[in-house]
């Protein structure tokens, strides 16, 4: 028998879209909402909803950009302008990938 | 334990001052960023190289090194001399960049691990949630529309008593919800970093990504079939059926369809609110042409047919 009949299982929830405050996006990176901040304000990653900080909700996918633009500053010592600059640049790559993959020519 | 060859890791050769590596480095670096890199094992080559930079970047730990000779092969079997960091002051410090966590056995003989600090050193009545740890899993698109219990693996670094950081594997059941999109996020209260002192643990996020499917391709919450068919299904209609992750479905194909013509099954993508569609992209397939009859039938259609698809080509 197979071991893994053996263990829990796990629940878990999915974080659906707009649904992370500031708070749970920095603690599920490891940064500090100073850092997020600057990320917000030069337009790397958008609240989906308000005005003020303490209102404002994060997609799930702000969770992958925060953490490419730590890895991309921290590795390659890249600065916010230019992570803005890269990550729009790779979404746009995965974008066109996507659309070659769906048009057969992977 | 395994020697690594930093040098031959970073392309150098062990002369290289500390320009040509710091220029190695950065070349490097951006070829192998997994958030940028399209190579398979670019997170693997990628961490490597960190590990290679951190030691030959700083002098000390590069010195030491050096001073292990240069006899030694990448892959060989390791263990360091004893006193070989005799006048070295490097352990438990002097570590300025990279992701500490993922530098090999061989790196953590020589120079230790730094920032992790032994369980028993926590002041009593300190607590600290632990972090949160993400991790990325495959699954297939059939686990996503019908809801599944999968087995994962998780390789995560954690400290033991001593402060040194071993990677532990473990199995985890997870229940993969119904709809969920690549992309999107799962979280598992309480599987990530255990807390500092009485603190508690943090969460797991598991990102999901679909494993590549032998028929279908999943874009959003759409889904999209290549589906052949023949030149008289296309032109004069056809009705046949067509495979779906839920099952076997029958398909109207207008007549005068094209080659590339796509045909939408509204609601028949990913479950979700609003669910996605499922696509059906035409592909004509030409029947073979060996015996007499099939070349007749062909030479007929030449006959027939007033036809020069190269008319656009100008000839």
């Amino acid at each position: 028998m197979n071991s893994h009949h053996l263990l829990p299982v796990h629940t878990g929830t999915v974080i659906e879209d707009d649904k992370l405050t500031l708070g749970q996006l920095c603690h599920a990176c490891g940064v500090h909402a100073d850092w997020v901040i600057s990320l917000v304000e030069e337009s790397i990653i958008e609240p989906q909803e308000g005005d003020e900080m303490h209102l404002w909700r994060f997609s799930g996918a702000s969770l992958v950009r925060v953490r490419s633009a730590l890895r991309l500053q921290r590795d390659l010592g890249v600065n916010l302008a230019g992570i803005a600059l890269a990550l729009d640049l790779i979404e746009e790559l995965e974008q066109l990938r996507t659309r070659l993959k769906i048009m057969g020519h992977d | 334990m395994q020697y690594k060859d930093y040098y031959q890791i970073m392309g150098l050769s062990r002369s290289a001052n500390q320009a040509e590596i710091k220029r190695a480095y950065r070349k490097l670096a951006r070829k192998y960023h997994p958030d940028v890199s399209k190579e398979p094992d670019a997170e693997a080559k990628f961490k490597e190289l960190g590990e290679a930079y951190e030691v030959l970047k700083d002098p000390q730990k590069r010195a030491a090194y050096d001073k292990l000779g240069s006899n030694w092969k990448a892959g060989e079997d390791f263990s360091p001399p004893p006193k070989w960091d005799e006048g070295f002051e490097f352990r438990g410090g002097g570590f300025t960049g990279g992701d500490a966590n993922a530098f090999s056995a061989f790196f953590a003989q020589l120079f230790g691990r730094d920032g992790f600090r032994p369980a028993d050193q926590v002041p009593h009545g300190f607590r600290v949630r632990g972090q949160d740890s993400h991790a990325k899993i495959y699954i297939d698109l059939e686990d996503s529309i019908q809801g599944a219990t999968r087995n994962i693996s998780l390789s995560t670094p954690e400290m033991d008593a001593q402060g040194r950081v071993q990677i532990k594997h473990r199995n985890l059941n997870i229940k993969i919800p119904k709809g969920v999109k690549p992309g999107q996020h799962i979280r598992l209260a309480g599987q990530g970093d255990p807390g500092l002192g009485d603190g508690k643990s943090g969460d797991l996020l598991l990102e999901i990504a679909f494993n590549n499917h032998p028929l279908y391709r999943v874009s959003g919450t759409d889904i999209y079939l290549d589906l052949p068919v023949t030149p008289w299904e296309a032109r004069l209609g056809a009705k046949i059926k067509i495979p779906t992750p839920v099952g076997t479905v029958d398909l109207k194909i207008p007549p005068h369809s094209e080659q590339g013509t796509k045909l939408r099954l509204k609601g028949h993508g990913l479950p979700a609110k609003t669910p996605g569609d499922f696509y059906v992209v035409l592909q004509i397939a030409l029947p073979p042409a060996h015996s007499e009859e099939a070349k007749a039938a062909y030479q007929k259609m030449q006959h027939e047919f007033d036809f020069n698809p190269r008319v656009s080509l100008g000839v």
